[in-house]
């Protein structure tokens, strides 16, 4: 009971709480530059492919050019079923694995994958494609027109309870017209199509696939052994249609639970690409040497919606008064840190260079505006309102940078943080009256206007219906004259500016680092359908 | 020793074998001796000593933290984001340009509000159910310890999450969790502590005499197992900072923008590579406090034994 026992307790309690704390935060040891980096427990074990620095083994005429294992770590792998798949990580391995029958360029364009060629009637109603010759799945079977009709029925059918049911509901009808020949018929012209054939799911199965986990595909890669929740081993598909891809002997996804490990594994030489990164984490990474760091455009951003059925969101004017309350430049700065680019309250955003339009202003910071719009409403002295956010991404910050500068117009803001599964669970984000939800980045805008703000939207989560936009969107998605689109595009994000239910602060910038012994990486906007066939080890 | 002396003759009352008799005192002049001298045994000892300075400096921060901290709360400077410390903020600013300072002072209301309250409220219940079961027994001490058993058979953190989780977050569930946790814990610490003396003269003497129970429970039971009380009173404190701060680093607790600093720790770390500032003293603050609690608990346990 003497005090010097006391106060070496008292140290040691202290050591030990720093210890926790630290380790419960993920926190890096102080010593960044150190020779062998402590290894994440998350982090599987060395990977027992060839270190990219042995030296080739004696070529065999398939391996010719083939050489190095890029090593990518993401997050691990929940669905495996190209049907079903969501996530960056789900579609990257996807993609590798199996092949699109057209695919989107990082430029956001229509490139041939399976389908060498296609022709459009002039109506627009019918779409025939020819499909390569001489591609065979890794089971040694050939690809036929059969193999992707039963892939598209699969998609398209209602009763499934695939989300691609709903973008398909278009499709007349599906026929293979020749061994390597696939006709579409649509019921409504779209002049985005090709994109939707080339949605995240669309990938080519073999006719009657029942196993998703055999992974027999087309694709550049066949799976050598997949441990859920651990890795995924991919090898060079030797037979692979592309002459001269692809251009790695293999990959290996090594499956984290948390970004900064991923990174730490970066630093430490155990993995060579990661995506999907924190604007922290990049920023964490400049000047470090041997490593490449990537950035593309995207159209992913969070948008604060406010319900326009009922009160308050009801009158116009209030969400109008939430607007004039913002100093956007501020939430981007802090919110943001300078990356990515400042919206203009429309899912339209500057990706899209022929649609997106800067011409309506957007009203600058008025605080006495604001507070008479809300009298007018019927709030002459403020109201409160509870602001639902997903725990995850900016999002909580963006609450709170809302709840300060709203603060100022007379609108009392509680922020109720929410883990994903509870804001999204029981369709729980489509009831409350304020929250922030996060979209992902699409090749086209349409998407967004016919799922989040038609009328009759599946989920228009403002409620929003106004008679005029809706025709808008429906010209903008069906005519296949493009400067009528064009000016439809534009008059959809005046309208969304003078009346619209949604804030749309800002759109995220795509960060990854890949190690600069790798070439010919592109990032794409959604990063999951970035293509590593092009990529080549170069010392 | 010769507190306990003293205790026992400005306490006035000789009635049974009753240890002490800190709850019975009258007169203010007795009252504010008695606390001299517990402070002074107090602070004889140099790690209690400690504890109690920890502890004063925080409540003084929870008191008059608006006089101290420089910024608001919810203060965003949006030029100064990001700012490691300096002269103009001593603890820098976090990634959204608040001062870390002023939210780590300002916390301290609020991390000590809420486990204060909700201690003060588990230790009423506890102590009341405590002396009732343990005066009582029979089937309703059997009914009432067989359900603490079971709550107390879950992992704490995870009967808060629980709670939480059906609850939702804010500081009344918050409160609540605290009481609904260690109202099961101070009630047994109460009832053995009970068991103990219900057998013992004066109990039956008062008895005898023909009093009541409330008078029987809180005028002769309760002063006698007011020292295991107070120690567990104490650490229960300290363990409810640390469940607050915990709840808040979990995202369950407190809601931001609350300077709570479970929830400053949260919303640091994302950003741990840039502005580790931002982490490190809320977490310092978090561990100071709870350190200094648990020193000061145990040498309010100390004066209380040696004073027996």
């Amino acid at each position: 009971m003497s005090s010097p026992n006391k106060l070496i307790k008292a140290l040691f309690t202290l050591v030990l709480l720093s210890a926790f704390l630290l380790q419960a935060c993920g926190a890096q040891p102080p010593t960044p530059q150190a020779t062998q980096p402590v290894t994440p427990t998350e982090t599987p074990a060395q990977p027992e492919y060839p270190a990219p620095t042995t030296p080739p083994q004696e070529p065999t005429p398939a391996a010719v050019g083939r050489r190095g294992v890029l090593r990518v770590a993401t997050q691990p792998l929940v669905q495996v079923d190209p049907a079903m798949i969501s996530s960056d990580p789900e579609v990257f391995a996807a993609n590798h694995i199996y092949d699109y029958l057209v695919d989107v360029t990082p430029e956001n364009t229509i490139a041939p994958r399976l389908a060498k060629s296609w022709t459009v009637s002039e109506d627009g109603l019918t779409y025939v494609f020819q499909l390569e010759e001489g591609v065979t799945f890794h089971d040694g079977s050939p690809l036929t027109a059969k193999d992707v009709v039963w892939t598209f029925n699969r998609l398209r059918n209602p009763d499934s309870g695939y989300p691609t049911a709903d973008l398909y509901a278009n499709i007349e009808s599906i026929e293979a017209t020749g061994d390597l020949e696939v006709t579409f018929k649509l019921k409504q012209s779209n002049p985005f199509f090709l994109f939707d054939l080339s949605d995240n799911h669309a990938l080519i199965l073999k006719e009657n696939t029942q196993d998703a986990t055999k992974f027999n595909g087309t694709g550049p890669f066949k799976v050598v052994e997949y441990s859920p929740e651990d890795r995924l081993i991919l090898e060079a598909n030797e037979n692979y249609f592309v002459e001269g891809q692809p251009k790695l002997e293999g990959v290996e996804i090594l499956f984290f639970a948390d970004q900064t490990a991923m990174v730490d594994a970066l630093r430490g030489g155990q993995v060579d690409l990661v995506m999907a990164l924190s604007t922290d984490l990049y920023s964490s990474l400049k000047g470090e040497s041997g490593i490449t760091l990537l950035d593309a455009p995207t159209n992913q951003f969070d948008v604060v919606r406010l319900r326009s059925d009922r009160a308050p969101g009801k009158d116009p004017r209030v969400m109008q008064a939430l607007k004039l309350g913002l100093d956007r430049e501020a939430i981007y700065q802090l919110v943001m840190a300078g990356f990515g680019r400042i919206g203009r309250d429309s899912p339209i955003g500057p990706m899209y260079t022929t649609y997106y339009s800067e011409e309506t202003p957007l009203p600058a910071r008025d605080i006495e505006a604001a507070k008479k719009l809300l009298a007018e409403a019927g709030y002459p002295d403020g109201l409160k309102l509870d602001l639902h956010t997903p725990d995850t991404g900016d999002r909580p910050e963006l609450a709170v940078v809302l709840k300060n500068q709203w603060a100022d117009i007379g609108v009392d803001i509680n922020v109720i943080v929410e883990p994903e599964s509870v804001y999204y669970g029981d369709q729980g984000w489509l009831e409350v009256d304020l929250g922030i939800t996060g979209w992902g980045s699409r090749p086209y805008p349409q998407f967004y206007l016919d799922v989040m703000l038609k009328c009759n939207a599946k989920w228009n989560e403002s409620h929003f219906c106004d008679q005029e936009f809706d025709r808008l969107a429906t010209i903008a998605g069906t005519t296949l004259d493009e400067a009528e689109r064009i000016a439809a595009y534009k008059e959809i994000q005046k309208l969304l500016i003078e009346r619209g239910p949604i804030i749309v602060p800002y759109f995220y910038t795509q960060l990854a680092a890949i190690r600069s012994t790798f070439q010919g990486f592109v990032l794409k906007s959604f990063s999951g359908r970035s293509d590593l066939r092009p990529v080549a080890l170069v010392e | 020793m010769g507190f306990e002396a003293e205790l026992r003759h400005s306490g006035g009352s000789v009635e049974g074998d009753r240890p002490s008799t800190l709850a019975t005192s009258s007169h203010p002049v007795t009252g504010w001796r008695k606390a001299s001298y517990f402070l002074r045994a107090l602070l004889a000892k140099p790690a209690s000593a400690l504890g109690f300075i920890i502890f004063t400096l925080f409540l003084l921060l929870a008191l008059f933290g608006p006089l101290i901290a420089p910024y608001g709360v919810n203060e965003q400077i949006a030029a100064d984001a990001g700012q490691p410390p300096s002269a103009k903020h001593w603890f820098g600013t976090d990634n959204l340009g608040r001062d870390v300072f002023s939210r780590v002072v300002l916390g301290a209301r609020e991390i000590l509000g809420l486990a204060g309250l909700g201690t003060a409220i588990a230790v009423f219940f506890g102590t009341t159910i405590g002396l009732a079961t343990g005066y009582l027994g029979g089937w309703f001490d059997e009914i009432l310890m067989r359900i603490f058993d079971g709550l107390l058979a879950m992992p704490l953190l995870l009967l808060a999450l629980l709670l939480l989780g059906t609850l939702g977050p804010s500081k009344n569930s918050v409160l609540l969790v605290i009481i609904i946790v260690y109202t099961p814990i101070v009630s047994r610490v109460v009832r053995s502590a009970v068991l103990s003396v219900r057998q013992r003269g004066f109990i039956e003497a008062a008895r005898l005499r023909g009093e009541h129970m409330p008078y029987i429970l809180f005028r002769e039971i309760l002063p006698s197992v007011l020292p295991a009380l107070a120690v567990e009173a104490a650490l229960r404190f300290s363990y409810a900072i640390f469940l607050v701060a915990s709840l808040g680093f979990l995202g369950v607790g407190v809601q931001p923008p609350s300077p709570d600093w479970g929830l400053m720790v949260r919303e640091a770390r994302n950003n741990v590579n840039q502005i580790p500032w931002a982490m490190y003293y809320p977490a310092a603050a978090i561990a100071l406090i709870v350190i200094g609690v648990n020193l000061l608990a145990d040498g309010i346990k100390r004066v209380l034994l040696e004073s027996q």
